[in-house]
């Protein structure tokens, strides 16, 4: 019943909410913190309630097929997680959209997507995963197109058609494993699918895989994430790279430890995309020159890792817990992360009205506040120690790693593995090397003389202890990792189907911390020499910002949308012929059949087909169709009247 | 007796009503009459008794009865045709001669109900023709070249269709059959070749009518032209009339036993996958908004048929939930069309752009059905396309995994034709001008938002329909 309830009181309160918005702004925006408020206390009493763990709480026969929650380990984390970034945006949403035109459509939408994805994360079925995620999907495009900007349409449409493919594409894995196993409850796919035939696995699993993998921002399906993520507002953007993003990866771990639990081949399909996205990500992220592209890009980035978390998990067998403990917590970490560093560009872009590194540049200069909180989260997502980000990204390294020696142990070779490694350990490198420019730029960079600012405090109370919040909780989390995040990743391991670890790592050993330095030292060097030098060019002492990626390479513009047309094209050229060569079939036909007969039924002198107003009550009866009809009628009335006789006699 | 009144009544009234000038006198003319037979029709469904007229012959008599399939199909149209009319009132004063509309709509009613009930073949093609005569004129209104050509189309296709269908009843009764409807097949005898070409030819006679390929061309034609409640009707009811004869004779008189695993089969759920295709694919390069309504029909209608050929208890299920949903979201989906002609005079999807900032309720209306023609979940499409997923895999065949693939891409399709639409409308960018508000009367708006509001209570609660559809079901398999 309160898992029910947290899913569908957000659902009608947005619908309250619009109309108490239309009204009053300020009454719609406290009914709003009010509702998040709830959320987020019933999440962290979830954690008090062992009962609801495990346990079904159905609904009716929602949608035909039912809906079912539960609650427990990774979904009750999930579960807290979105209702504490809900309640932040919330805290943060009035400086930023004060004034601005189609407020109550905003918020509307913002509590029913919360709704929604509580709906995902309590999914006790894949079916009703799949329908919240869907809901989410539609409600969230709200978000990306609120400002209307041409960008923002654009990236809007490119989202939108990604999430219904992608959508469409899970449905029908979905289908086939319905077909397969019967209901789609997770323990029943455990048991059910070692049975399965291979091939019909796999081809669910890279349906989910799609359909996931596109809400999760996975390569080749990223093409919406860098567009769609700056456009948003930026509480929607933090929302949308924080937490949304998790939505795909938590239905890819759902995938991976249920229906292939123990099947290697699953790891390394998914290992693939995964290290691609990371690295793209990154790379993207150092080419940006638009502050919120730049954490979008970061997003996709981080993404990858966790998946790579994931993949080695599955790789590892039982032996994954260091790997899923990894994904977990960095799942955590980087919602800290992105929320707080959206909110700071939240910040710089209401005051400047700008996102474009060159114009931005040099605002925190004398912002204290924003200036720490910014740099709390730049650290915490470049791993330096003593940040969350390093706790789990050395859980994930340490993942990759322990596959290598197990690889070796077996006598098979490691170089892969190696590689995958060193790729890990760039992406983090160019991880640190983009958030040092950005706050190189941000807070150490001459401000260019005409930098339009709001008058006044840069940001009000509410959005400083939104700040403030996220820029403590990630040392804070760094610095006790034994007390806080192990706690929380073991709690979370049940979904992974994983023991806990056999023993504590122990995180600011030698050989954990050398990882960082090597990522640290690549960081450092990229931002020197790419950074610094490449992409800066210096005259008369003022720094610009070159963006130097090329315009034309956009898999989005090169490829899908060519292809798409294209398909479309012969899509549409193959159904005109059905429908030529079924008309010529017909055409013969109908002609013989009329004989002509069209000028008789209507005369060409009348084209006001039985206007017969002006005519003689005498000519209406004789020439128009209708009075044929009424003929016809008449004649069946007849008939029955014979009949009626006939039967009484 | 009540089942003859039941569309006497109206029948009788429509003459009357053609000659009816003044405009409320026949407004309630049309509104009682309306009522009193939908009323009388749901109870003929319940407890009409069976008439038999004019035996000719003793296998060749009109034969009306009642069973579920009737009562179900009694209610269905009996209660759009109650709601759509309330929106024609508004409409139709925009394109004039309404007495000749409205004695058609009630005439056109009457053939339907009668077609309902009828419970032999050659009723059955009786009803079938009365039908697609009486609602020529609707497609005929304007009396322009354009719609006198679609009208002919439209007629010429149905009596195409028709007169196939009567070449196989005609086949059939050569071989000394009964042509009664009986739950499981009639027990038809003769040459299983012979028996099989012709519930091939009446399949795709009575396809016609469900714009089925080859016989689809007439929907695009005749849609675009009607006044908009005519194309909600054609669309949502008469379509389905045709899914309706086909249902009656391949099951009733056919039966799943003599037609499973036949070529027929094959052939039946080939022709309605290329349907699906086609009429998606075309939908999504058309520009005129009731052209692409249009061509969504043939492609939507074709996935009953595809449901109801998988011969599995979840296609038929299916199939009904989709005759239902298909239905109220195309009606409401026509509805908003005709409201934003009615009110816009905007006849093109890109000139849509920013109408939901003036007629914000026909739009989230539109937006509603647009969802649920897509099926996605909680509408109610996303109950039918579920049943209609899980019957296309349950044969286990080829056909049905090509099924399968083919509902999914017609799905993302019907989201490339009919998401731009509500995307450009509601946010048309940041500096457009939308122009003032013009939001439809109430009489017009309320069918709309009856129809968009019971696509979501009935796709979040489809339960209540899945079990009249097992019942249902009975009948069928």
């Amino acid at each position: 019943m309160m898992l029910t309830l947290m899913v569908f009181l957000p659902i009608f309160a947005a619908v309250a909410c619009y109309f108490l918005c239309r009204r009053s702004e300020r009454a719609g925006q406290r009914l709003t913190l009010g509702v998040t408020v709830l959320i987020f206390a019933m999440a962290l009493s979830l954690l008090r309630m062992p009962e609801l763990t495990g346990g079904v709480g159905s609904f009716w026969g929602l949608c035909g097929v039912g809906v079912h929650f539960c609650a427990g380990g990774m979904r009750t984390v999930m579960a807290v997680l979105a209702g504490f970034m809900w309640l932040m945006t919330a805290l943060a949403s009035p400086e930023y959209f004060d004034g601005a035109r189609l407020n109550p459509r905003y918020f509307m939408f913002y509590l029913w997507t919360l709704g929604a994805l509580l709906g995902v994360f309590l999914a006790a079925d894949l079916m009703t995963l799949f329908i919240f995620f869907e809901m989410m999907s539609f409600t969230s495009y709200v978000w990306v197109v609120q400002n209307e900007t041409p960008q923002a349409l654009r990236a809007g449409e490119t989202y939108l058609f990604i999430a219904v493919i992608g959508g469409l594409t899970m449905l029908m894995g979905l289908f086939l494993l319905e077909n397969a196993v019967g209901a789609l409850s997770f323990e029943n796919i455990v048991k059910k699918a070692p049975k399965m035939d291979t091939g019909l696995r796999y081809a669910v699993g890279v349906c989910a895989l799609i359909g996931f993998g596109a809400k999760a921002g996975m390569f080749p399906l990223h093409i919406w994430l860098p567009k769609a993520h700056p456009v948003a507002p930026a509480p929607a953007s933090a929302l949308l790279s924080g937490i949304l993003t998790k939505s795909g990866v938590f239905g890819i771990i759902g995938v991976t430890c249920w229906l292939f639990d123990g099947v290697e081949g699953w790891g390394l399909l998914l290992l693939v995309p995964a290290v691609i996205t990371m690295f793209l990500g990154a790379l993207l992220a150092v080419f940006s020159t638009d502050l919120k592209r730049t954490l979008a890009c970061s997003s996709m980035s981080q993404i990858g890792f966790i998946l790579t978390g994931v993949a080695m998990c599955n790789l590892l067998g039982g032996h994954g817990s260091i790997a899923a403990c990894g994904a977990t917590l960095h799942i955590l970490n980087h919602s800290l992360i992105k929320l707080t560093l959206f909110v700071a560009a939240g910040v710089v872009y209401f005051n400047v009205h700008s996102l474009d590194l060159n114009e931005v540049r040099g605002f925190g200069r004398d912002q204290p506040l924003l200036k720490l909180a910014f740099l709390s989260g730049a650290c915490s997502i470049a791993g330096i120690p003593g940040f969350g980000g390093y706790i789990s990204k050395t859980l994930l390294h340490e993942g990759i790693v322990e596959y290598c020696e197990h690889l070796a142990e077996h006598g098979r070779s490691a170089a892969p593995f190696r590689a995958v490694e060193w790729i890990f350990l760039l992406s983090g490198g160019l991880t640190l090397a983009y958030m040092a420019r950005l706050f190189y730029i941000l807070f150490l960079a001459k401000k260019p003389a005409h930098q339009h600012r709001k008058p006044g405090r840069c940001m009000n109370g509410m959005t400083a202890s939104v700040l403030v919040t996220g820029g403590i909780l990630m040392p804070l989390l760094g610095l006790t990792p034994h007390a806080t995040m192990d706690r929380i990743a073991q709690y979370a391991l049940p979904f992974f189907r994983r023991e806990p670890m056999a023993h504590a790592v122990h995180y600011f050993s030698l050989t954990n911390l050398k990882g960082a330095l090597i990522s640290v030292t690549i960081g450092a060097l990229v931002f020197a020499f790419v950074g610094m030098k490449w992409l800066t060019r210096r005259e008369d002492g003022v720094e610009t910002y070159r963006s130097v990626w090329p315009r034309g390479l956009d898999l989005e513009d090169a490829v899908y949308r060519p292809l798409l047309r294209g398909l479309a094209f012969l899509g549409a050229v193959a159904a005109r012929l059905v429908e030529t060569v079924s008309a010529l079939l017909v055409l013969s036909q109908v002609n013989f059949i009329f004989l002509g007969a069209k000028n008789e039924v209507v005369p060409p002198e009348d084209p006001e087909f039985s206007a017969y107003r002006t005519r003689s009550r005498r000519s209406r009866v004789e020439r128009s169709f209708s009075a044929d009809l009424l003929y016809a009628a008449c004649g069946v009335l007849a008939l029955f009247l014979l009949a009626a006789w006939n039967m009484a006699r | 007796m009540l089942i003859v009144l039941s569309f006497l009544i109206p029948a009788v009234s429509a003459v009357h009503v053609f000659r009816m000038h003044d405009a409320e006198k026949r407004r309630s003319t049309v509104i009682w009459t309306m009522i009193a037979s939908s009323v009388l029709a749901v109870l003929a469904g319940i407890f009409g008794e069976a008439l038999t007229f004019l035996p000719l012959s003793d296998t060749l008599y009109l034969r009306f009865g009642t069973d579920g399939l009737s009562l179900f199909f009694v209610t269905l149209v009996s209660f759009i045709w109650c709601l759509v009319q309330f929106h024609a009132f508004g409409y139709m004063k925009h394109e004039g001669k309404e007495e000749q509309f409205f004695g058609f709509f009630l005439l056109t009613y009457a053939a339907l109900v009668a077609l309902a009930f009828a419970q032999n073949a050659v009723t059955l093609y009786m009803c079938f023709e009365l039908m697609s005569l009486a609602s020529m004129p609707l497609v005929l209104h304007n009396g322009t070249e354009r719609s006198r050509e679609a009208a002919f189309k439209y007629l010429g296709y149905s009596t195409l269709g028709a007169c196939m269908a009567l070449l196989g009843f005609f086949l059939l009764g050569a071989q000394g059959n009964d042509l009664s409807f009986t739950p499981g097949g009639a027990k038809l005898t003769g040459d299983p070749k012979v028996l099989l070409a012709a519930a091939f030819l009446i399949i795709l006679g009575f396809g016609a009518k469900a714009g089925m390929v080859p016989l689809q061309m007439w929907l695009t034609e005749a849609h675009p032209v009607a006044p908009s409640p005519a194309s909600a009707v054609l669309s949502g009811l008469i379509t389905k009339a045709g899914v309706l004869s086909i249902l009656r004779c391949a099951f009733q008189l056919f039966g799943r036993g003599m037609l499973q695993g036949t070529w027929v089969q094959t052939a039946v759920l080939t022709l309605s996958i290329v349907t699906i295709f086609t009429g998606s694919m075309l939908a999504q390069r058309e520009k005129v908004l009731k052209k692409r309504l249009a061509y969504s029909s043939v492609s939507n209608v074709s996935y009953v048929i595809f449901g109801l050929f998988t011969f599995e208890t979840f296609g038929v299920v299916g199939a009904f939930l989709q005759i239902v949903f298909h239905a109220l979201a195309k009606d409401a989906l026509f509805l908003c069309a005709g409201s934003v002609i009615f009110a816009a005079g905007c006849t093109k999807t890109d000139e849509l752009r920013g109408i939901g900032r003036r007629m914000p309720v026909t739009m989230w209306c539109f937006a509603i059905a647009s969802l649920s023609l897509i099926g996605i979940p909680p509408m109610g499409g996303f109950a039918a396309k579920y049943c209609l997923a899980r019957g296309a895999l349950a044969g286990g065949s080829t056909l049905g995994l090509v099924g399968l693939v083919v509902l999914m891409l017609s799905a993302l399709l019907t989201a490339f034709y009919l998401l731009p639409i509500v995307a450009a409308a509601f946010f048309p960018g940041r500096d457009f001008e939308a122009g003032q508000p013009c939001e439809v009367p109430k009489t017009m708006l309320v069918p709309q938002l009856v129809f968009a509001g019971l696509t979501v209570l009935l796709g979040l609660f489809p339960n209540g329909l899945n079990a009249v559809f097992a019942i249902l079901n009975g009948l069928v398999l």
